[in-house]
């Protein structure tokens, strides 16, 4: 059985730091093993160097959350070693379709009303307006070609790079990711002045005090491709 | 004879549900329809009071829903028109003594019998809601030119687009031109615009109004009311005529602002 000890588990060193590639035809209690013998080996290697970032390749062997986590203690425990990622070619059914699900544009064509919820995984793209009351949710992006007149949420499960676009941006609040805006308290009877004039987009600026600013929707293009580099 | 059943709802209280239903009644009745008004605001009645027909009831509608009697037998005959009909709330019981199914056994009965039923449903969304909707074709959603009552009718709109009718129509009560022209009130291209449905009539705001509903008389018999010809209109254009929206100002004061300018006497 443990013929071909030292085989399961293979150390390479690249330009972002260690590779760390797991032999996917063993048993996973075998891998864990031989990991954990190669780290005490190598102990000395890892104790007095620099924080190293790691990146941990199971080829195709499919890792469950906790296998993830046995595997990042492992390396862990040697205090100067990062796991960046653990990297599987596998995944479950029910994990693809997410991933399909939030990449995916719902279009819905209606009017979302007063006291109507609209809540999707991915981006959802309105035709019809939100009015007040109305609630528009998404763990992606949203677009409203109408008025948002309602509350918009972007980016529900923390994506703070998520935009919310409408053609008219008159909103009562919009949240991305966990940064709000609020409309302006207004004052007598008079009517809600748009946040931006024109078709627009809310996002998410600043480092350390993050807010919600307001551009025209011409700008777009432009901040979703400086967004995907960082 | 299969005729229409039409709910007129709100969401809101006070916009004036009650005054509408007996004014449409009423002003379909003056066109020599065959009218019944059912009043389902069980615990709370009023559509009886507002046609001044409170002394004749007998029996109600949560008798007729529980079979105590016929359903022809809880009609009252209006005062004024033979061929308008009313079916009266109980006022001792609440909205969860009659269920939909009732009720549309009810409005099923009436149906042969008569042109148009007009459903007054109870403000909520509640059970009183859900029954008063249920038996009914078309909608008619009443506001009044403030957001709060915007805001509920868009509510309404949202429910009725889960039931089994017609896109509903806007009849926006209560519309003053003086308050909306300062800018102090929604305007009624407003009110249309957030709420994106087919507008059906105003009626502007008028003290007539509450007077005649005082005497229990409903407004749409005064042949000189504004307020009056706004119901007619909507009696007209029900009955499929399409009749232009009348104006919100009144035309003679605009001309005597006009005269004045000029310093002429009108």
């Amino acid at each position: 059985m443990t013929n071909n000890n030292g085989n399961y588990v293979t150390i390479k060193g690249t330009k972002e730091g260690l590779t760390i590639v797991l032999n996917d035809q063993c048993s996973f209690h075998e891998l864990l093993e031989e990991l954990k013998k190669k780290i005490e080996r190598e102990q000395r290697l890892f104790e007095n160097g620099p924080q190293v970032e790691v990146r941990v390749d199971a080829g195709n062997r499919y890792l469950s959350k906790s296998h993830e986590e046995e595997i990042t203690e492992v390396l862990n425990k040697t205090g100067s070693v990062r796991v960046h990622e653990v990297h599987s070619n596998v995944m479950t059914k029910d994990e693809a379709q997410e991933v399909i699900e939030k990449a995916t544009v719902t279009s819905v064509t209606q009017i979302v009303r007063s006291g109507q919820v609209l809540r999707k995984t991915g981006d959802i793209l309105i035709i019809g307006d939100v009015n007040p009351g109305g609630v528009v949710e998404a763990t992606g992006n949203i677009y409203v070609i109408g008025a948002l007149k309602g509350i918009a949420r972007a980016g529900t499960e923390g994506a703070d790079h998520a935009v919310v676009c409408a053609s008219v941006m008159i909103p009562k609040q919009i949240s991305i990711s966990d940064t709000y805006f609020y409309a302006p308290e207004k004052h007598e009877k008079q009517e809600q002045k748009p946040a931006i004039e024109g078709p627009g987009y809310a996002y998410v600026t600043g480092e350390e005090y993050k807010a919600i600013a307001f551009e025209e929707t011409k700008m777009l293009g432009h901040y979703l491709r400086s967004v995907s580099y960082t | 004879m299969v005729g229409e059943a039409i709910v007129i709802t709100s969401g809101k209280g006070g916009v004036g549900k009650t005054t509408t239903s007996a004014n449409i009644g009423t002003a379909l009745a003056l066109q020599g329809q065959k009218v019944c008004l059912i009043d389902t605001d069980i615990g709370l009645r009023n559509l009886d009071v507002v046609m001044g027909l409170e002394n004749r009831i007998i029996y109600d509608l949560v008798d007729a829903a529980e079979g105590r009697c016929k359903v022809q037998q809880a009609l009252i005959r209006d005062k004024r028109f033979d061929c308008l009909h009313l079916l009266p709330a109980a006022q001792t019981k609440d909205k969860s003594a009659v269920n939909p199914e009732q009720m549309q056994e009810i409005v099923e009965t009436l149906r042969p019998e008569y042109d148009f039923i007009l459903i007054d449903c109870p403000a909520g969304i509640e059970q009183g809601f859900k029954n008063a909707v249920s038996g009914a074709d078309k909608a008619i959603v009443v506001t009044t030119p403030d957001t709060a009552a915007v805001r509920d009718a868009d509510r309404i709109i949202g429910l009725l687009e889960n039931e089994d009718i017609e896109p509903p129509k806007l009849v926006v009560n209560r519309v003053r031109s003086d308050l909306s022209r300062e800018g102090n009130v929604l305007d009624v291209e407003d009110v249309v615009a957030t709420l994106a449905v087919d507008l059906l009539g105003m009626i502007v705001d008028e003290e007539h109004v509450l007077k005649a509903a005082h005497k229990g008389e409903p407004i749409a018999m005064d042949p000189n009311s504004r307020a009056s010809l706004g119901y007619r209109n909507i009696a007209r254009r029900l009955l499929g005529e399409s009749v232009p929206l009348m104006a919100v100002e009144e035309k003679k004061s605009f001309f005597s602002k006009v005269k004045s300018l000029f310093g002429i006497k009108s």
